[in-house]
């Protein structure tokens, strides 16, 4: 049975992990609508960016007049800042806390980038405004001067510094610069001449707007490169390699926990399919014992029924014998003693003895059938005892060959032999009944005139006696029931015989610790073998009843 | 042993069953999410350096009505006084006619209060940009000892003992009267203030007609000065950050300067962020005179004339200023389907 606790305790853990990985499974299952969302978010960090990037260049060059666009995007950035700082469910907490740093690291290169941007805002407004302004204002000076007659020396410079403004704005090195600033010097030295022909309000606009080309434009293309440089977009990046890392383990982990899953179902499925196996082979071998013991009680009650039967059939043998064999004597003996009391005194005194003798004939013959059956009856009772004593055993059957003789009239030639010791302690009245129906038997199922051989043989410990008759025979069928009461062999049914002779023998037997052995031929005659412990005990003897 | 057999059959077909199915519990199918459409910042409707204003905000028409009532309730403030309407006046397109604000009981604005329509659309809050939110700027004027010197939570107390408030707040929110609530209620007003469809706007949209001669004159002075520099956008401003004084120095030619003249330094303490503003807004300019963070300018003529010279380093020529002024009479919206 420990083979099934086993089991049961091992399908019962298979049962628990199982509800308890799908909990954890369920619970920590990677949600595919909020993973989409967040790695599209964190894309969308980066697309953010390059578009602030080139948003920027745009309004530089001139391309872009407006400032809503850089507004806008790092208002969504902001927002996505706020967004992602709840990392995924599916996230350990070493994974949010990792990815939380790289996105603080971006959040500070985006704050840094704000900031330029928005030094950049400020000083590229300036700028574009100068470097729309001046070179209209520059030809209105020309023209203006021209028209008051001066061509050369203020126009002129004004011209050059015109020039060499936008070459400074279109490259920026080393040579635009001296050459921008020495143009600036030539102007703001000629002042003087622009009084001459009343444009020093505009010389002095002409120069400041100069002024802050010279000096904006390397700021706002310093705030470019730098924002260029801000390290958002790596940052951004490097986010999104962390999460996607962390992605990629949790869906790992997801698998391994679903093969485990898997595995536990299996081992569920197999561990119960196994315990119902087991439950139906235990069930069905419990029904076999319970069928066997049902069938063996079956058989019990049937034999039981079967002996009760056949007893019942014997009784109602019995009675029908002994009603029969009782009536033959007992009529015998009321006829001749009718006989007798009617005719006695007339009769001679051999005629009357005749009679008397068939009396006590006959009442010998009921004497012994009686004691037959009382024997038998105490027998079965349990009550027979032998009560063995020393006898001659070969004085003790030579008596019993001669009382034969002389009640058979001789009627067959009975050769009996005796080899070895003759004192033996038996039981006489037992031996008696062995011996005395054996011999009867042969007696009565052989021909007259037949021989009957009565041996008797003594050894150390046993005795042993052989009564062969060269008779009817018993038929083979008959054998087994041969020893029990009432029964007669269906050839000796017209033989008178009450069925009990055989049956005492056994039972005498059996008390004596005896065996008897029979061999037939039927038609050619029967042997019977006896054998008797020499010396019989009475202590240890005990019937069981049969 | 043929109904044990059958027996086996089912109680294994359950077994399968069972581990099927919560092995597929466990699974779940991969549900595909549609990514919302994408919100796309870097486009504009028009080469211009102006855009027109959206025709339509969402507004929650509820909140935003019980939030009109509680921007002109007195309950609001600490000493029940002052209304957010005391400087924002209604009929003066929600700012305030004086150069600086006055309210009972509080010593003077130390600026001019602008006006509310349009503040959805300001990247930063207050002249000095000082704040990054609406509802940041919100907190401040609500706790301010100067302005409302009250609480969110004071103001819900006080407004639930006027009848009639609990019943509308339980209206417009789920959990009724709140100090959360009392905030939402009047930020979807203000949010809810928005001017489109002005004359400008049509033009913008391709309506020639919707603005003067005069005004299309107007606006290429504006362009052509370098007003458009820094007032662009759909607000026209608002925006970005600027240096009052980029060509001359504004304020020592004004005198007595004092701390709200610094500026943006008054939040960040960095010199380069001294006498730097948000750049205002110029949506229904025509109505919210006097003009800068001082109230100095009472007139547009006199407004585009001194930012020409201290921001653009010119002096405006002829009748340029009223050119640029009937330019700027067209950015006035509609609020309501009226003038704001």
């Amino acid at each position: 049975m420990s083979g099934s606790v086993l089991l049961r305790v091992a399908l019962g853990l298979c049962l628990a992990s199982f509800l308890a990985l799908t909990t954890f499974i369920v619970r920590h299952a990677i949600d595919e609508g909020e993973q989409a969302r967040y790695a599209h978010e964190l894309r969308r960090l980066q697309t953010l960016d390059s578009g602030l990037n080139e948003a920027v260049l745009r309004a530089r060059s001139g391309l872009l007049l407006q400032y809503d666009p850089l507004v806008a995007a790092l208002g969504e950035l902001h927002r996505l800042e706020a967004a992602l700082r709840q990392a995924p469910r599916f996230f350990p907490k070493s994974a949010a806390d990792e990815l939380s740093a790289r996105l603080a690291d971006w959040s500070r290169a985006l704050k840094q980038k704000e900031g330029l941007i928005e030094t950049f805002k400020m000083e590229n407004s300036v700028l574009q405004t100068s470097l729309h302004y001046f070179p209209v204002l520059a030809t209105r000076i020309i023209d203006r001067s021209r028209a008051a007659g001066d061509v050369t020396a203020f126009a002129a410079r004004v011209q050059n510094l015109s020039s060499a403004l936008m070459l400074f704005e279109a490259g920026g090195d080393a040579d635009a610069t001296g050459r921008v600033v020495r143009a600036q010097e030539d102007v703001r030295g000629a002042l003087d001449a622009a009084k001459r022909v009343g444009l020093e309000r505009d010389a002095e606009v002409a120069v400041a707007h100069a002024r802050v080309i010279v000096e904006r434009k390397p700021t706002v293309d310093t705030q470019v490169r730098l924002m260029l440089a801000a390290p958002s977009f790596q940052a951004a990046l490097r986010a999104e390699e962390t999460y996607s890392a962390h992605y990629r383990a949790a869906l790992n982990r997801s698998v391994v926990q679903k093969q485990l899953l898997f595995a536990l179902a299996l081992g569920i499925v197999v561990l119960g399919l196994t315990e119902v196996i087991l439950s139906i082979r235990r069930a069905a071998l419990a029904l076999s014992r319970v069928t066997d013991e049902l069938r063996v009680a079956n058989e019990a009650l049937a034999e039981e029924h079967e002996k009760e039967r056949l007893r019942g059939e014997l009784r109602n043998r019995f009675v029908a014998m002994t009603s029969h064999e009782f009536r033959t004597p007992l009529t015998a003996i009321v006829s001749s003693a009718e006989l007798l009391e009617s005719f006695g005194e007339r009769w001679d005194a051999e005629r009357r003895l005749d009679h008397v003798q068939r009396v006590r004939q006959a009442a010998g013959t009921m004497q012994r059938m009686l004691e037959d059956v009382l024997m038998i009856g105490r027998a079965e009772a349990g009550g027979l005892r032998p009560s063995p004593s020393p006898i001659r055993l070969d004085e003790f059957c030579r008596r019993l060959v001669e009382a034969l003789e002389h009640s058979t009239k001789k009627s067959h030639v009975i050769r009996y032999t005796f080899l070895g010791d003759p004192d033996v302690t038996m039981d006489e009245r037992l031996l008696q009944h062995v011996l005395g129906n054996l011999l009867g038997n042969a007696v009565k199922y052989s021909t007259p005139g037949s021989e009957i051989h009565f041996g008797v043989r003594t050894t150390a410990d046993e005795c042993f006696f052989s009564v062969q008759d060269h008779g009817l025979g018993i038929p083979p069928e008959e054998m087994p029931k041969l020893f029990t009461s009432f029964s007669r062999a269906t050839n000796a049914q017209h033989l008178p015989g009450t069925g009990l002779g055989l049956a005492v023998v056994k039972r005498a037997l059996d008390v004596q610790q005896g065996t008897v052995t029979v061999e037939s031929e039927l038609g050619r005659g029967t042997t019977f073998h006896v054998a008797i412990p020499r010396r019989l005990a009475t202590a240890d003897i005990t019937l069981t009843p049969p | 042993m043929a109904v044990d057999g059958k027996k086996l059959t089912q109680s294994r077909g359950c077994l399968r069953a069972l581990a099927v199915g919560l092995v597929l519990a466990a699974c779940r199918s991969p549900t595909t999410t549609e990514e919302a459409p994408g919100f796309e910042p870097f486009t504009t409707t028009t080469d211009q350096p102006i855009e027109p204003l959206p025709l339509e905000e969402p507004v929650n028409r509820e909140r935003a009505t019980l939030g009109e009532a509680l921007f002109e309730e007195p309950l609001l403030s600490g000493d029940s006084k002052v209304a957010c309407a005391d400087c924002h006046h209604r009929d003066h397109a929600l700012a305030d006619p004086r150069p600086l604000s006055r309210a009972a009981g509080r010593p003077d604005s130390p600026v001019n209060s602008p006006t509310m329509y349009n503040v959805r659309y300001l990247f930063k809050l207050a002249w000095g940009a000082r704040f990054d939110s609406l509802e940041a700027h919100n907190d401040a004027l609500m706790t301010n000892p100067n302005v409302m010197a009250s609480s969110w939570e004071g103001s819900a107390k006080r407004l639930a003992g006027k009848p009639g408030y609990r019943e509308r707040f339980q209206r417009a929110f789920p959990d009724g009267l709140t100090p959360a609530n009392v905030r939402t209620a009047l930020l979807e007003y203000e949010r809810s203030l928005v001017t489109p469809n002005a004359p400008f706007d049509r033009y913008l949209r391709g309506d020639a007609g919707a603005i003067s001669e005069r005004a299309k004159s107007g606006y290429g002075l504006f362009k052509a000065y370098g007003c458009a520099s820094c007032h662009q956008g759909m607000a026209v401003g608002g925006n970005m950050l600027q240096r009052v004084g980029v060509m001359r120095d504004y304020f020592a030619d004004r005198g007595k300067v004092t701390p709200p003249d610094w500026g943006h330094f008054n939040s960040t303490h960095l010199e380069r962020d001294r006498f730097v503003f948000r750049v205002p807004s110029l949506r229904n300019v025509a109505l919210t005179a006097p003009y800068f963070h001082d109230g100095t300018a009472t007139t547009l003529e006199s407004a585009v004339t001194l930012m020409a010279r201290y921001q653009l380093g010119r002096e405006l020529e002829s009748d340029d200023a009223e050119l640029l002024a009937e330019f700027l009479r067209t950015l006035t919206g509609e609020y309501r389907g009226k003038a704001p």
